[in-house]
Order: C-alpha cells, then sequence, then structure tokens
C-alpha cells in the first residue's frame, strides 16, 4: 500500500476539508454566476438562513423532538421483546425448533413492504408508526441475542462446573456476559434500523410533525433549501446515534482486543 | 455443582466418530427436524381461518387466508406479478450494479492509497450518515420519479457498506503476507493480484452482501413512495383500493423474492470462499 | 502446603452410544495413585486419556467401577479436585486477578481472605505485575499460568492437567514444565498429567502410565526413578524414554515424536440448554 507521502501537498490535516471546501465553493459559484436557472438550486446561503429560521422559530425542535420520541418508544418496545424472544429461542430447543423456522422466514421480508398493511390495521397516527419502529428494533435484537446465546462457549460452562457453579452463576458469570457482545451488536443494528423505520414511517404514514414531515413538505414545495437542511440534520442525528454507541461499546465492552464494524 | 450429562461430550476419536449426545441416559431427539418448523404457523394460519369464519374483524381488514391465496394464484395466472417483479429485479439489479462497480472501485481506491482516503473518507462517511431515505425527498427534487430515482438510489444504498468493506478489506490484509511477497519479489501488479484482493475477497464478499440486502430494501421503499410499477407500487395499489388481499400476496411475493436473494447470496459465498475453514 | 489426597480407580469402564451401537471408550482401568505423587499419563489419540480425566473431575458421571478420593466416591465436580484444560478458557472479559477469583466464587473464604491467596497464586505462577491484565494481553504461555494459578487458588487435593502445553511453542513449553515442576514441590499436591509429549511426561512424573486405544487401556505402568532435577540429555533419562516409547511400537512413531497440531484457540462449539 502507498505510503502518506506528500511533498509539497496538503498537509494531512486540513485533506479532510479540501473537497468539501470546492464542493461548497462550486456550489455557491453556480448559483451566484447564474449558471442554472433552476428555481432548485438555492445558494448556500439560502440553506443556512433556512437553518436558522428553522431552529429560532422551533419547528426544528418540534419536528425532530417528535420523531426522535417516536423512534424511543418505538426502540424500547422492539427492542426488549426483541430481548425476550431472542432469550426463548436461544433459551429453549423446542421453541427454537417450533418457531424459528418462522421468525426466518418473516425476516426475509424486506421490511418497510409492512407498512401498507400496518397502515390498513392501525391507520396513520403515532400508534401506527411506532408499531413499526418496533418491529424494525425487533428483528436484528432477536437474530443477534439469539445468536450471543447460542454461542457460549461449552468450555467455559465446564470451567463453570469445575468451580461449583450453580445455576444462577453460571448464569450471571458465564452465559450473560459470554453473549453480551451479540446483544450489544443487536442493541446497536436495532438503534439503525428503528431510526431507518422512524423516518420511513414518516414518509409513507405522512402524518403530524416529525424530521421526515419536514423533508415530505419540502419536497411537495419545492423548497430545496428546506430538504437539504433536513438532510443535514438527518445525517447529524445518524452520526451523534453512531458515536454514541460505539463510545458505549468501548466502555462496555472493553475487554475485547477489537471493535467489530457493523453496517 | 454438576448437572446431568447434557454437555455434548467430545469422543477420544473425533476423525471417525461424529460427536453424539453423551450416553447413559439418551436423550429424546425429535426426528425430522424440519417437520417441527409446520405447528406454529399451521396453527396461526387456523386461527386466521378461525377469525375470518366467526367474523372477529370485518373483511377488509382480515381476509380469509383461502381468498388471499386464491388472489395470489390469480396475480401469479394473470402476469401481473410476474411483470411487476421483472420491473422490480431488473431496477434493483441495475442500481446494484452500478453501486456495486462504483463502490469497488472506490473502495479500492481509498484502501490503497492514504492520500485518497485523507481525501475522500470524510467526506464519504458523512454522505453516509444520511440513509437512502433520507436522501430520497432531495433526488425526487432534483431527478423526479422516473428510473433514475430509482437506480441512484439502489447505487447509494449498495456504494455504503461496498465501499467501506472494501477499503477496509485492503486495509486489513495482514502485513505478513504482503512481507511474503516482498521477500519474493512481488511486482506491485502482482502484489495486487495475488495477494491483496484474494485475502481481501472476504471482507468484500460481506460488503456486497450487505449491499444487495440493502438495495433490495432501498428498492422497496422507493417504489412504496414514488413509482407506478414494480412488486412495491402492487403493494401500494393494494393499500390504496383497501384490499388487503392484493397487498399480502405482493408482500409474500416480496418475502420470496427476499429468501431467493439470500439463498443465492449463500450459494455464491460458499462457493467463492470455499477455501475457508468453516466457523471462525 | 495443601493436602495431598489419594486416588483410587477400580474396574473404570466407560461406554459412548453413538447411532445406538456402544463405544467403549475406557475398559477396566485400574490405578492407583498415592498422595503427592505426580503421574503421567501417555497414550495415542483414542485411548480415552482425556475421558478419564474428565471422569475424575467429574465433568463426565456415567461410568462403571469406582473413582474413590481418599476413599470417598467421586461425585460430580468439587472443588477439592482440580484441572487445567489444553486451552486456557480463561473468560475474556475478566482481568487475570478476577479470572483466578472464579476459582473461589464457591469457596466461603472471605474477601481479605481470596485478595490474599489471589496475591499468593500470581506470585507462584511467576506473573506479578499483570493482575489487571485482559487475557488477550497475554501470551499463550502466560495465560496458561493464569490457568494453573485459578486451578490451585483452592488448594485442591489433587490437580489434573489435560495436555495443559499442548498448543505452546517448545521454549515456552519447556519452560512452563519446569515451572510445573517447582510448584509441584512447593505446594505439594497429587498430580496427573496427560500429554503426547513423552519427554514431558519423563521429566516430570513419578511414573508413567501408558495407555492405548480402542478400547482405552492401561498398556504398562513405567516407574521413573530418577532424582530431580532431572537432565534431559542423560543417559539414565533416555533408558527411560526409551522405556516407555518402545511401548508404542506397533503405532506410527511419528504420533508421537511432536504432539499433533491443535490450535490455540478454543473451540467454540456451541452449547444447547438442556430443555
Amino acid at each position: 500500500m502507498s505510503q502518506a507521502t506528500s511533498s509539497g501537498g496538503v498537509p494531512p490535516a486540513l485533506r479532510p476539508w479540501v473537497l468539501p471546501v470546492l464542493i461548497l465553493l462550486l456550489w455557491w459559484w453556480a448559483v451566484a454566476s447564474g449558471w442554472s436557472t433552476s428555481p432548485l438550486l438555492v445558494s448556500p446561503w439560502a440553506v443556512w438562513e433556512k437553518a436558522l429560521q428553522q431552529i429560532t422559530s422551533g419547528d426544528l425542535w418540534a419536528a425532530l423532538s417528535a420523531s426522535l420520541w417516536r423512534n424511543a418508544q418505538g426502540f424500547v418496545a422492539g427492542a426488549s421483546a426483541g430481548l425476550a424472544v431472542g432469550v426463548l429461542l436461544g433459551w429453549s430447543r423446542w421453541a427454537e425448533r417450533l418457531v424459528g423456522p418462522s421468525f426466518h422466514t418473516l425476516k426475509q421480508i424486506s421490511l418497510f413492504a409492512w407498512i401498507p398493511m400496518l397502515s390498513m390495521w392501525f391507520g396513520l397516527g403515532d400508534g401506527a408508526k411506532i408499531a413499526f419502529i418496533a418491529m424494525a428494533a425487533f428483528f436484528p435484537m432477536v437474530l443477534n441475542t439469539f445468536e450471543g446465546l447460542r454461542s457460549v462457549p461449552r468450555e467455559f460452562i465446564e470451567v463453570g462446573r469445575v468451580y461449583g457453579f450453580g445455576f444462577r452463576q453460571q448464569l450471571t458469570r458465564v452465559i450473560a456476559p459470554s453473549a453480551a457482545p451479540s446483544v450489544f451488536t443487536g442493541v446497536q443494528l436495532a438503534l439503525i434500523y428503528s431510526w431507518l423505520a422512524t423516518l420511513g414511517s414518516e414518509y409513507l404514514m405522512a402524518s403530524g410533525p416529525g424530521i421526515g414531515n419536514t423533508l415530505i413538505d419540502g419536497r411537495e414545495h419545492f423548497q430545496m433549501d428546506l430538504v437539504l437542511f433536513g438532510v443535514v440534520v438527518i445525517g447529524l442525528v445518524g452520526s451523534v446515534l453512531n458515536a454514541a454507541t460505539g463510545a458505549l461499546e468501548r466502555r462496555l465492552l472493553a475487554w475485547r482486543d477489537r471493535t467489530v464494524a457493523r453496517y | 455443582m454438576s448437572s446431568s450429562p447434557g454437555a455434548t461430550a467430545s469422543l477420544p476419536s473425533p476423525a471417525s466418530v461424529a460427536p453424539a449426545h453423551s450416553g447413559g441416559t439418551a436423550r429424546w431427539r425429535p426426528p425430522l427436524r424440519w417437520l417441527w418448523a409446520w405447528p406454529f404457523p399451521l396453527a396461526l394460519l387456523l386461527l386466521w381461518h378461525l377469525s375470518s369464519v366467526l367474523g372477529w374483524a370485518p373483511e377488509q381488514v382480515l381476509p380469509p387466508p383461502a381468498q388471499v391465496f386464491r388472489t395470489f394464484a390469480d396475480m401469479v395466472a394473470s402476469g401481473e406479478i410476474w411483470t411487476n417483479l421483472e420491473i422490480s429485479l431488473v431496477r434493483v439489479f441495475t442500481g446494484f450494479g452500478i453501486g456495486l462497480l462504483a463502490g469497488l472501485v472506490l473502495g479500492s481506491v481509498m484502501g490503497l492509497s492514504s492520500a485518497a482516503r485523507d481525501y475522500l473518507y470524510p467526506l464519504f462517511k458523512a454522505f453516509a450518515q444520511v440513509p437512502v431515505i433520507g436522501w430520497l425527498p432531495l433526488l425526487m427534487l432534483l431527478v423526479g420519479i422516473d428510473e433514475a430515482l430509482k437506480f441512484l438510489l439502489i447505487a447509494k444504498a449498495t456504494l455504503v457498506p461496498v465501499t467501506l468493506n472494501t477499503c477496509q478489506g485492503i486495509q486489513g490484509v495482514p502485513n505478513r503476507l504482503i512481507e511474503v511477497a516482498r521477500v519474493y519479489g512481488f511486482s506491485r501488479w502482482q502484489m495486487l493480484t495475488r495477494v491483496v484482493f484474494p485475502v481481501a475477497t472476504a471482507p468484500i464478499w460481506n460488503g456486497v452482501r450487505y449491499g444487495l440486502t440493502h438495495a433490495w430494501l432501498a428498492l422497496v421503499v422507493v417504489e412504496l413512495l414514488a413509482s407506478s410499477e414494480g412488486i412495491g407500487f402492487l403493494i401500494v395499489y393494494g393499500r390504496q383500493l383497501f384490499q388487503l388481499d392484493v397487498v399480502l400476496a405482493s408482500v409474500l411475493a416480496v418475502g420470496i423474492v427476499g429468501f431467493a436473494i439470500d439463498r443465492l447470496l449463500s450459494l455464491t459465498e460458499a462457493w467463492l470462499l470455499r477455501w475457508r475453514k468453516p466457523g471462525l | 502446603m495443601a493436602h495431598a489426597g489419594t486416588l483410587d480407580i477400580r474396574g473404570l469402564n466407560k461406554r459412548y452410544e453413538v447411532k445406538g451401537q456402544p463405544l467403549p471408550v475406557l475398559h477396566d482401568i485400574n490405578l492407583t495413585i498415592k498422595p503427592g505423587e505426580f503421574v503421567s499419563i501417555v497414550g495415542t489419540s483414542g485411548c480415552g486419556k482425556s475421558t478419564l480425566l474428565r471422569l475424575i473431575i467429574g465433568l463426565e458421571e456415567d461410568y462403571e467401577g469406582e473413582i474413590l478420593l481418599d476413599g470417598t466416591r467421586v461425585r460430580g465436580t468439587n472443588l477439592n479436585r482440580g484441572i487445567v484444560f489444553q486451552e486456557h478458557r480463561l473468560f475474556p472479559w475478566l482481568t487475570v486477578e478476577k479470572n483466578i477469583a472464579l476459582g473461589l466464587l464457591n469457596s466461603g473464604l472471605t474477601e481479605g481472605q481470596q485478595r490474599a491467596t489471589i496475591r499468593e497464586h500470581i506470585e507462584l505462577v511467576g506473573l506479578n505485575g499483570f493482575e489487571k491484565a485482559y487475557p488477550h494481553q497475554l501470551s499463550g504461555g502466560m495465560s496458561q499460568r493464569v490457568a494453573i494459578a485459578r486451578a490451585l487458588v483452592n488448594r485442591p487435593d489433587i490437580l489434573l492437567l489435560d495436555e495443559p502445553f499442548g498448543a505452546l511453542d517448545a521454549m515456552t513449553r519447556a519452560h512452563l514444565q519446569q515451572e510445573l515442576h517447582r510448584i509441584w514441590q512447593t505446594e505439594g499436591i497429587t498430580m496427573i498429567l496427560v500429554t503426547h509429549d513423552v519427554e514431558e511426561a519423563v521429566y516430570l512424573g513419578d511414573k508413567v502410565v501408558v495407555m492405548e486405544p480402542r478400547p482405552g487401556r492401561i498398556r504398562r505402568t513405567v516407574p521413573v526413578p530418577l532424582a530431580h532435577p532431572r537432565d534431559r540429555a542423560s543417559y539414565a533419562f533416555t533408558t527411560v524414554k526409551d522405556n516407555v516409547l518402545r511401548e508404542f511400537g506397533e503405532h506410527s512413531a511419528a504420533e508421537l515424536a511432536e504432539p499433533p497440531l491443535k490450535t490455540a484457540r478454543p473451540d467454540t462449539s456451541t452449547w444447547q440448554f438442556a430443555v
């Protein structure tokens, strides 16, 4: 692999900024020079102003908090249900035999395909959205919890037996810590998917406030600045979520010598 | 406290004999594992049938299973499912192809050149923070709701995992293998083709798998929101007519495709990575 | 000094059921081990030596015959019998001292007593300074030393070692053999070592029990009347070693010259909850 020699190039610390700045300049120039007459081509400044307006008017807060609150509710409901079912499937061979295949079949169905059905049953309100978000968090949680429980090494259980561990001790000192990384991965995936589901539910069950609705509104009214602003907000929320779970993972699972990348 | 011999015991001659549950108190092992997959779904089906017979829910909300299957059969026979599926599949594979190519190129460039990584990676990470669903309204404004929208979104969905995995796969080639290549005087080309990419195949393949899964996910979303044909459209169509049987039949089709894609991926993986030891 | 126990094995037979057919694994094992003795068990794959250890430690229970420790029948696992496995089996989420503390979980000792004995045993295996390290930070040899400390921390009457150094390189192995010998001399516990390595068996043991497979049984017991410290290059040593190796005449010598290749990583076979 090539070395990072760049005699006379841009110093490494500044490199991440080169392209974004160039793009920004290009964008601003495209607008200022009148290169395109499309009303869609708004200037970067317009986006900035829109951002300020949204923040100061409290619109952003209203939309974001509505979305995040729904996200939280759905995530908690779905993840806890997922944990319970995952434990059941991982624990009981019978449960796994009977319910496992059906579960694996259901998870094949692309997540968003469920929305129309849910909207027929539950309408377009918050309840329907939260139900969908919970579903999105449910599947990865079950899978990873199940996986974590299943892959507790027999060798460790035997160590517990050699030292006279009772059932509770095996559970708390061997099984739970051993399954923890997988469960945590499940939590991370559940967070990601529930955020996707939050946005998707706002598009497809368009009613009430939400950051997804902000984007839809922007699109319907051809307000590019609003849409761009919304995109930035969504990106920021996503990265905050990622950073938070990453930090949590490093703290809780510090005993591992590698972090596991998840997409 | 020791438990009964429930732990599987490894036999002294592992080569000749497959591990069995320890003898003595032989545990009853149910025959034909696949049979046991059926009771649960069949019970649900029965419940469903009963609920429609007994009128627990209006027919609009919960049509009888027989009707759903009949609708599905009709849609298959009339070709409605096939034409729409075909459109969807063409879209997803085209978008996937674009995203795959772009992802492999971008990922390789970033993986091989740390300078490129310095310039591109942060921007790419920022770009990746916004999910496909976030880009949808923006792209709808820019390119309308034609095929271009679908291709772009599906390509984006594919691009992110493929790029990330390719980049990290290349970076993660163990130094010790590179050193072997240097000892034998490999040219740069030989290094790439005989060491770097073969080793990176496994993580790259992982990216491809995620890419296809996300591509399919993106396709369904796009078709639900902005399409007048395709399998996602069928679902919305059924929804708008408040015909749950059409919706369910289409969801079934989506599930089957999802399953088929998964199968295809497993088979390809088994072939592609046949040199790898199973498990870790 | 820990109390050393007498191990009596009489008429031990063990069978597995494979697809309905019985597979005899151990046949008529009779062995007496005196308190404080160090017994090495050698044999090729399939002779049941690991199974024998698992029966003694109580991880497997279904057998015919008797296994008596100080006259009492062995029933399940107990803190008076310790074992060191081939894979170190340290819990990756615990530090070195917490891993050793695991052995004391059910020992009834007070916290102060636990801390003292953990410190003592870390010193015993020569790992001072590594108390707060995690297993992934340790080398194979060091991990195995932690495993030994964990096995000894309860001061068991008898310590079993199932090919403990098989996954280590030759130099670490030689070093740890010396360490084990030193620990044995200091603690004076009865020890049973199962190994493929005949030299290791002769170096450490007061006697070498030779087992043969299909079904697993004791072929011969070779006494090792050599004083410690033993010189591996000495004539007397080589004679005993040859004595043992001769027992394997009809089997492939190659199998014994080198311990078979095993991965150092624990085999992550799944554990099924018995529901």
